[in-house]
Order: C-alpha cells, then sequence, then structure tokens
C-alpha cells in the first residue's frame, strides 16, 4: 500500500501541473539536446574505431621518381613494414554536363588488399577496369554525376576523353570530396596512359607492424626505406607521415566535441536554475506544511527525501521523454558529422553507456539542483516554519526608490514585484540571459569569421590560380595570358615542394614555398609579425601560421636546414602570415629560383573582367586554349571566390551549430521565465483578488504581468550582453584552436544586440501570456479567500 | 538526575522558571527584545485537562509550542515524562514529538493535498509505526471514534471546519501519544461542533489522556479540570493542580 508521502508528492505535482509541465519541458530539451551531443559523440568515436582503424590507414607514403616491383618487394622484406603498395595521383580536370571541377585520379598497384589502406567499394565494378572510372562516394553529388553516366576526364592539356562511371568505391583515409571542392577517382595505369598521363607509380605507401609506434619512429622507418631506394638508384622526392592512427580531421573533430560538451554542460547548468526556481517556490508554498509534518514527527531527512524524491521524479519523467529524442537528433548529427570525416554510419548503434549515462544524468540534474534549496527548506526549525506568513514584502524597498512622480503605480507595482522573489528572478535572468550571451557571441564570431576570412583572402588579389604543369619562363607565360580577352592581370609564380630538415635528422611533412618578387600585385599575404619579403634579402622565409603549427621550430629568427629537389639549403625566417589552413612558406622568388636550380614559373594568377563563376570558368578555358596553342601545358586551376566560399562554408558550419545550441538555451530560458510568472502570479492570487476589488481592470492586470516580464527581459538582456563579453573570447580562443584565428571582438555588435532584444520581447510576451491570462481568469471572490 | 516521572503523583510535565525571547522590532522608543514568557513554573500531572487563558498576546501559544517542542525555551528548563527538552537536539526532539505529543492547530493544518485518512495515518508513517496496513486500519478506526469514518477519502477542502478538526484530533492521536496540545480547537466551529469536539476531548482525559488546551472560550474552560491563566507572559493563576 502506498505511503501517503509518496501520494502527497504525486499529487503535489499534480497540484501544479502546469508549472512542473513547464520545468520538465525545459528539462527534457535541455537534455535532449545535450544527451544527443553525447550520443553522437559516442557514435562518431565508435565509427571512428570500427571504420577508420579497421580499415588499415597509411602510415607513410614515400614520393619517388619511379616504383618498380623489386623496390616494393625490398620495402615489403623490412621487417618494421606490414605491408606496401604503389600507387599514383593525377590532378585531373572532370566535365560532368558541361560542368568542370578539378579532379584527384588514383591509381593503385593492389586494389583489394586488406592488409593497406582498405577500399569498400559501394556499387558497380569493382576493381576499376581500363577505360573506365570509379568514383568515391563523397565526390558524386559535388560533381553532379549519376552512376552509369558518361563524364570527361582530362589531364593537363590533355584532350578529354569519355569515361563511364562504372562503380562507387569509398576510401575512408580521404577527406570528403564536396569538403575539398575536389573529385577523387580510381582508374587503372592504362586509363591514365589514356588519358596522356604517365602510368608508371611514382609512390609507396606501407603500413607498419608496431601499431602503437608514434610519428616519429614511422618517420624512421620511412628513411629506411627511402635509403632503400636511394640503394637502389631511385629518388624521394617527398615522405609524408601523416599521425598514426588518426584520421586528418580527428583532431578537429575531438575539438569541436569539446567545444560542443561545454555548451551542453551550459545547457544543463541552464536547466539546473529552472530546477532549483521551481523547487523553491514549491517549498516556498509549503513551509508551513513543512512546520506541520515536523510538529507531527517528520525528521529532517524524511522531509528532505520526500523532496528529493519529487526532483527525481522530474528527472525521471524528462529523462524518459528526452532520451527518444536525443536519440532521433543524435545519429542524424553524428551521420554529418560523420559525413565530414567521409564515414558512414551505417547500422552501428549508439553505444548502451552514452545512453545510459544520458539517463543517469538527465535523472541526477534536478536532485543535484534541488538538494541545497531543500536541505535549507529541511533545516527549518518547526516554530519558525508555522509562524511563515507567505507573501514577503520584499521590493518594498525598491518601490520606494522608484517612487518618482514620472513612473505610474502600476509600473512602479510591476518593478517591486519583479524583485519580490530575488534568488527566483536572478536565476530566471541568468537561465534567459545564458541563451542570450551564446547567441551574442555565436554572431560575433561569424562576423569574425567573415571578417577573418575577408582578411585572410585581401592579400589573394586575384580571381584564378593556375598550375604550369612542366614549368614555363616567367615572361613568357604572363605574354600570353596577358594577352586573353577577359584577362586584367597576371603574375607568374615559383612554387617548390620542401621538407624541413629537423634537428634529430628526420624529416618533416612535405610543404609548398611560394616565390614571391618583390613586387607581387596578385598576392599580398599580410603580415602577422616579422616583416615580409624586402629588397636585397637572400634565403629568408616568411612562414604561415598553420605551418608553424606543424614544424614548431620555423619560429620567428630560426635558421633551418630545407630540402628542395634534394638539395639542402639554409633560410632564416623573418615574417609570420596567415593564409588559412594551408601549411606553406613564402620567399624571394630568386632566392627559390636559386635552390631549385630552375628559373621556371610553376604557377600563374590572373584576374579577370568577369565576375560570375560560370564568366570566370569561360575566361579559364580561353587562356587554356591560348597555352595549349604555344605549347604550355597547364595543369588544375582554382576559382578563388569558390574556394573562398567553401572555406567560409566550411567555417560557418562550426557557428551555425552555436546558433542552434543558442537557440535551445534561449527555449529553455523562455520556459523558465513563463514558470517563474505563473509562480509568482499564483504567490500573488489574493493580492490580485484586492487589486480587482478595487477596480483594477483585467486589461491592468495583465499589463502588470507582462511589464513585469518585460523588467525580467530587460534585465537579461543586460546581463546577457555583459556576459557575451567573455563568452565571446572563448569562442574564438576555442575556433582559434579548432579552425583558425578569428580576431578577438570584444564588444557585442549592435545589430545582433537589437535582435537579440526584439527576441526577448517576443519570449518575454510569450511566456507572460498564460499566467497574465490565469491572473484574470479566477473570479475576484475565490482570489481573495486564497489560502 | 534520577527520573520520578513514572511515580503516580509525580507531575507529567514541569515548567522551571522558562522564559522565552524573541528579538524585538527595532526603531526609537522599542525595546531590542519581546519576552514573550518569563519566569514560567508549571506543572501538570497525567490526566489533567488544562485551559491555557489569556488576553491576546499573553504567551498562551508560545506556551504551547515550547511544551510540544515545536520552540525552544530561551531560558529554564522544561521535562516532559522525564525528559528535559532543553537537553535534546532537534532530531531527537522530532522523534521524541512524534510519539509523545499529538498537537491540533488552531486552523487545522491539514495537508491539502492528502485525504483524511492519509492525513491520520502521517504522523505513523513518519515515526515508523506499524505496517502500511496497520497504520491505514489504525487511521480508519480513529476517524470512526470521532464519527468522520464516511469522510475518510476526501481532501481537506471537501470538508467542513468541524470536519477538519476531527480529523485534525484524529492524526494528533495517531501515535497513541500521552499528551495532547491544543491551540484554539474550538476557536473556528460553530457551538454545537465544538461542544462535541470538547465532549470527545473530556472522553479521551478519563482514558488517561493529558491535554493542555489554549483557549479563551468559557465553554472550553468549562470542560478542563483546571485553567492556567496567562498575563503578560507569566502565569497569574494555577500553575499547580492546588493553585
Amino acid at each position: 500500500m502506498r505511503s501517503p508521502r509518496w501520494s502527497k508528492m504525486r499529487r503535489d505535482a499534480s497540484l501544479h501541473k502546469a508549472r512542473t509541465a513547464l520545468v520538465v519541458l525545459a528539462i527534457v530539451v535541455g537534455l535532449a539536446g545535450a544527451g544527443a551531443l553525447l550520443d553522437a559523440w559516442a557514435l562518431v568515436r565508435q565509427v571512428t574505431a570500427q571504420t577508420f582503424v579497421a580499415s588499415r590507414p597509411v602510415a607513410a607514403t614515400l614520393r619517388l621518381d619511379r616504383v618498380d616491383d623489386a623496390l616494393l618487394a625490398r620495402v615489403r622484406d623490412m621487417p618494421a613494414v606490414a605491408a606496401v603498395r604503389a600507387r599514383r595521383v593525377v590532378f585531373a580536370s572532370i566535365d560532368v554536363d558541361g560542368r568542370r571541377t578539378r579532379a584527384q585520379l588514383f591509381s593503385l598497384s593492389d586494389w583489394n588488399s586488406r592488409d593497406i589502406g582498405r577500399l569498400s567499394p559501394e556499387r558497380g565494378t569493382w576493381p576499376p577496369r581500363d577505360g573506365e572510372i570509379v568514383l568515391e562516394p563523397s565526390s558524386l553529388e559535388f560533381a553532379g554525376a549519376r552512376f552509369g553516366q558518361s563524364v570527361r576526364v582530362s589531364v593537363g592539356d590533355g584532350a578529354p576523353v569519355a569515361l563511364p562511371l562504372t562503380g562507387i568505391t569509398r576510401d575512408v583515409s580521404l577527406p570528403p570530396g564536396w569538403m575539398d571542392h575536389a573529385v577523387y577517382a580510381f582508374v587503372t595505369p592504362a586509363t591514365l596512359a589514356q588519358l596522356g598521363a604517365s602510368a608508371a607509380f611514382n609512390e609507396i605507401q606501407f603500413v607498419v607492424r608496431d601499431s602503437t609506434l608514434d610519428r616519429d619512429a614511422v618517420r624512421r622507418i620511412a628513411n629506411e626505406a627511402r635509403a632503400l631506394t636511394e640503394q637502389a638508384g631511385g629518388r624521394v622526392t617527398n615522405i609524408a607521415v601523416p599521425p598514426p592512427g588518426e584520421h586528418a580531421h580527428a583532431a578537429q573533430m575531438d575539438s569541436l566535441s569539446m567545444t560542443q560538451g561545454a555548451f551542453a554542460v551550459m545547457t544543463l547548468l541552464v536547466c539546473a536554475l529552472l530546477v532549483v526556481n521551481l523547487i523553491a517556490a514549491m517549498l516556498a508554498a509549503q513551509t508551513r506544511e513543512i512546520g506541520v509534518m515536523k510538529a507531527i514527527g517528520a525528521s529532517a531527512r524524511q522531509i528532505g527525501a520526500l523532496y528529493l524524491g519529487f526532483a527525481l521524479a522530474i528527472g525521471v519523467v524528462a529523462s524518459l521523454l528526452a532520451l527518444p529524442l536525443s536519440i532521433a537528433i543524435a545519429r542524424p548529427y553524428a551521420a554529418m558529422k560523420l559525413d565530414m570525416l567521409n564515414f558512414l554510419v551505417g547500422d552501428v548503434a549508439i553505444p548502451v553507456w552514452a545512453l545510459a549515462l544520458q539517463f543517469l544524468i538527465g535523472c541526477l540534474l534536478p536532485v543535484v539542483a534541488a538538494a541545497l534549496p531543500i536541505a535549507r527548506a529541511c533545516r527549518l526549525r518547526a516554530a519558525d516554519a508555522l509562524r511563515d506568513i507567505g507573501i514577503a514584502a520584499d521590493g518594498g524597498h525598491l518601490r520606494r526608490r522608484f517612487s518618482l512622480p514620472w513612473i505610474g503605480r502600476p509600473l512602479q507595482l510591476s518593478i517591486g514585484n519583479a524583485f519580490r522573489k530575488r534568488q527566483r528572478i536572478l536565476l530566471t535572468v541568468l537561465a534567459l540571459a545564458a541563451g542570450g550571451a551564446v547567441f551574442l557571441g555565436a554572431d560575433n564570431l561569424r562576423s569574425g569569421v567573415r571578417d577573418s576570412v575577408a582578411q585572410l583572402f585581401a592579400g589573394n588579389r586575384h580571381d584564378v590560380a593556375l598550375r604550369l604543369t612542366d614549368g614555363a619562363d616567367a615572361a613568357r607565360v604572363e605574354t600570353i595570358a596577358s594577352a586573353v580577352p577577359g584577362v586584367t592581370a597576371v603574375q607568374a609564380l615559383t612554387r617548390a615542394t620542401t621538407v624541413l630538415r629537423r634537428d634529430d635528422g628526420l624529416d618533416g611533412d612535405a610543404f609548398t614555398v611560394v616565390g614571391l618578387p618583390l613586387s607581387s600585385p596578385l598576392l599580398t599575404p599580410a603580415v602577422l609579425e616579422g616583416r615580409g619579403i624586402a629588397a636585397g634579402d637572400g634565403n629568408v622565409l616568411v612562414v604561415s601560421r598553420s605551418l608553424v603549427k606543424n614544424e614548431p621550430t620555423l619560429r620567428l629568427g630560426a635558421d633551418v636546414e630545407l630540402r628542395i629537389d634534394d638539395a639542402p639549403t639554409r633560410w632564416r625566417v623573418v615574417g609570420l602570415v596567415d593564409v588559412g589552413s594551408q601549411p606553406l612558406a613564402y620567399a624571394p622568388v630568386a632566392a627559390l629560383n636559386a635552390a631549385r636550380g630552375d628559373q621556371r614559373a610553376s604557377a600563374l594568377l590572373l584576374t579577370t573582367a568577369a565576375r560570375d563563376p560560370a564568366a570566370q570558368l569561360e575566361t579559364i578555358l580561353r587562356v587554356r586554349a591560348a597555352f595549349d596553342e604555344a605549347g604550355i601545358a597547364l595543369g588544375g586551376s582554382e576559382l578563388m571566390s569558390e574556394t573562398r566560399r567553401a572555406f567560409e562554408d566550411h567555417l560557418l558550419m562550426v557557428v551555425q551549430f552555436l546558433g542552434v545550441m543558442a537557440w535551445a538555451m534561449i527555449a529553455i530560458g523562455g520556459i523558465g521565465l513563463a514558470s517563474t510568472m505563473s509562480v509568482g502570479v499564483l504567490e500573488r492570487t489574493r493580492e490580485i483578488g484586492v487589486m480587482r476589488a478595487i477596480g483594477a481592470s483585467d486589461r491592468a492586470i495583465v499589463t502588470l504581468v507582462q511589464v513585469e516580464g518585460l523588467i525580467v527581459a530587460g534585465l537579461a538582456w543586460i546581463v546577457s550582453l555583459i556576459v557575451s563579453m567573455p563568452i565571446g573570447h572563448l569562442l574564438a580562443d576555442a575556433f582559434g584552436r579548432v579552425m583558425f584565428a578569428v580576431p578577438m571582438q570584444t564588444l557585442p555588435n549592435a545589430r545582433g544586440a537589437l535582435i537579440w532584444g526584439a527576441m526577448l520581447l517576443v519570449v518575454s510576451t510569450i511566456a507572460c501570456l498564460w499566467p497574465a491570462r490565469r491572473a484574470v481568469r479566477l473570479p475576484t471572490a475565490r482570489a481573495l479567500a486564497y489560502e | 538526575m534520577p527520573s520520578n516521572a513514572d511515580s503516580p503523583s509525580a507531575p507529567l510535565i514541569v515548567l522551571d522558571q522558562v522564559a522565552k525571547t524573541y528579538p524585538g522590532p527595532s526603531g526609537p522608543g522599542l525595546s531590542a527584545q519581546f519576552h514573550a514568557l518569563a519566569g514560567i513554573d508549571l506543572e501538570i500531572h497525567r490526566g489533567d485537562f488544562v485551559a491555557v487563558v489569556g488576553a491576546s498576546g499573553s504567551g498562551k501559544s508560545t506556551l504551547l509550542n515550547l511544551l510540544g517542542g515545536i520552540d525552544r525555551a530561551s531560558a529554564g528548563r522544561i521535562v516532559i515524562g522525564g525528559r528535559d527538552l532543553g537537553a535534546a537536539s532537534e532530531r531527537e526532539l522530532t522523534a521524541w514529538r512524534g510519539r509523545n505529543v499529538g498537537i491540533v492547530f488552531q486552523f487545522f493544518q491539514l495537508l491539502p493535498t492528502l485525504t483524511a485518512v492519509e492525513n491520520v495515518m502521517l504522523p505513523m508513517d513518519f515515526a515508523g509505526i506499524g505496517s502500511s496496513h496497520d497504520r491505514r486500519r489504525r487511521a480508519r478506526a480513529l476517524l470512526e471514534r470521532l464519527h468522520i469514518a464516511d469522510q475518510a477519502d476526501k481532501l481537506p477542502a471537501a470538508l467542513s471546519g468541524g470536519q477538519q478538526q476531527r480529523v485534525a484530533v484524529a492524526r494528533a492521536l495517531a501515535n497513541d501519544p500521552p499528551i495532547l496540545l491544543a491551540d484554539e480547537p474550538t476557536g473556528n466551529l460553530d457551538s454545537r461542533t465544538a461542544d462535541a469536539l470538547l465532549d470527545g476531548l473530556s472522553d479521551l482525559v478519563r482514558e488517561g489522556l493529558t491535554v493542555v488546551m489554549v483557549t479563551h472560550e468559557r465553554r472550553a474552560m468549562a470542560h478542563a479540570s483546571r485553567a492556567v491563566s496567562l498575563a503578560d507572559g507569566r502565569i497569574v493563576s494555577g500553575a499547580r493542580a492546588d493553585a
């Protein structure tokens, strides 16, 4: 048989079911959001482990002048090496129904190896056959291609060749093609030859036996492989060693997840504030009941258990409702994140431990939040509790302070009412302000990102970048390009791939050095520290921030050794620039050419008269035709506007998430305001009855409630402006670590502040509608008799 | 100190120079402390039906709160059934009160979301007396005795003042306490209901219950075996049974 205590708990909840339901709803929103983030993170981790690690990712890639079977066998026989394969990567263009995009074609010596870089055929032919092309699924939509159709592929200035798209195969080691704005495809060496490209493999890839080796250890093994190659008469031009067992975007994903986790915790804290308000209001209304229970023999522990039980019940109900919601959100969200890693979520289930943890947190959150007010209530002495007169006279001093002739009595009343229960109002203001602060912070970050991208690309005063396949005389290249209709400015550039020779004798990862003339009208990276290229400079480098992140020895003032085309040269770092996520450096063109032993330009920048992408592509085609006629081979091209858009979209995806979090928190804050206002109206039932008895109209009462809500909203607006400043800094800092540096804007921007103010107006009006209606619905006589 | 509380002639309740002061309102001409009770010496024997009378503000309810252990004396000793209430912690007082004192409040103070029978079960629930089944059975029996069993499953809002007060009395008797404290139990009742309640209390006294009742009604005083008069926080008469 049920104890009367639990009957009391159940019926107390039922008595104030609307208010309780509001708080439960707020907790459900918060738990669903936070739970979805936890579930999605757990799912992404699980799939990453199952997919990426299981794919046996390549530990190192050596680029050589040539690869033959004997060399491959010698590397395979190295004790530390578990599996090898040969590869060739060719840059190309792909034309699908008139839409031309850049592409990377991969050709492998072993398509079906289970021991290195496993590929997952999803549809059609595998491995690719001669004269056919297989696309990576992440590139399919970007290319605008359909399975089975014919696509036109061209390499450099070679004639386009129609290849049927006969298969779709996933390579989880590649980032999504849509993210990199590139089409990834697989073709046989014979198909490469058909396209006019070299068909010989020029890369050796291997997997090490010991999966616990760190990056430097793998680099040492790669150097041994290089030594073998050189013994066999080959030449290694580049060694790439990714962080072992880590997807290229794993660090970013982890940082993003941590940032999201922080906001999930914040959301839960806001929910906790609402629970404190609900429980505190309930305890305030039941102070005398608590006194009676103590008088008839209830211990503090028994009373505490009663109200903690109520809090636990709220938590259990909210968790049960939130769980399916969070699962429903988590799977598509995880799928979206996995898509960014080029993984499929498949049938992998959300780990049970994540669901259990979410449920536990949801159940315990209200208990923990309510513990302090309940403990305080339990410590009340029976005599003090029985003496409780109910409505306190708080706010009277504020009412007196605001007693100015130009402030009408009703407004004075609203101001006083707003501050009657200061702790309750404070918690409500904080709950509302939290959402607003995140909203303003995200808005600032969005502006900051756009400004940063604009700043980043400000130095790129060109519209198109073209690669010269074999290099050519700079002056000749510029002359040819200048003569093409629609081209308004040209600049030839030198580029070289280099590696840093580290102090321990190992080579770092390859990066690009761009040779800049003193006057570089189309490419002027903004210097952050130190200086740019100056007259009289010899072997100096201006390095990008992202390069220094990978190679910390490239700090300002450092004297380093670079290996360009295998030849060591020494350079001094004189400046630091920000060019986004690309690790590269700039050097005086003369010094770079001397180091390369080659004066030829390897890239061309140009500006076009046309501003829209379609017309710019037309110009590029004319340029290609002109170079083709001049016998100079052109490789891939890059449209700056598209690169900038892709870059900005990629960054803004993170900001969009913050916007969603802000909306969730604002919703919770709004529910909290509705709950607080309804409690306030209930407590003042008799007072409202008296006002109606002495002539206050329904409209006057409703206005009183609405104005009180607006005062709370106004306070929340002010607090959110203040709190948004440190939040904005934290966001910019976290963003800088996850993505790239964004200038920190201290003050919230005016437009965002006004929009937030307008939103608060709407939230407050909606939140107060129901309590205001309640205030006028009760007949005056009943209101006067209310106890 | 040896206890003679169990001796039939020994008083059940002894107050020795008990005082109760509260912090007073501040302001010019106002004292820093308010003396609700001062120098109270009182003895109540088992089976006494004591009416505590006095004008409003004389300290009657304060005296009742001290007897019930709801409040603590600022000075003096209160010994009930051999137990010095001043020496007990809050937890000990609560547990003692649950089993030894039944309290009937002026405004009934029933829990509004519990039915009549559940209100009566509550003290037994807190004291852990009997099984749930036993508590419900005893609660119904008490309501039956007070002629209100037919209202057992109704919420207080559905009961009249007299019915609520009878439920309150049943609740006070739930743990079979030796002492019943009643603060103006007939204050909100009509005369007929009040007489019925007082008759009921007299019956309980005859069965051995000790009742201390704060009242200002003559009809209530007529039921008591003795009256203790309070004025300005002091006993002016009736401090001892022979007084």
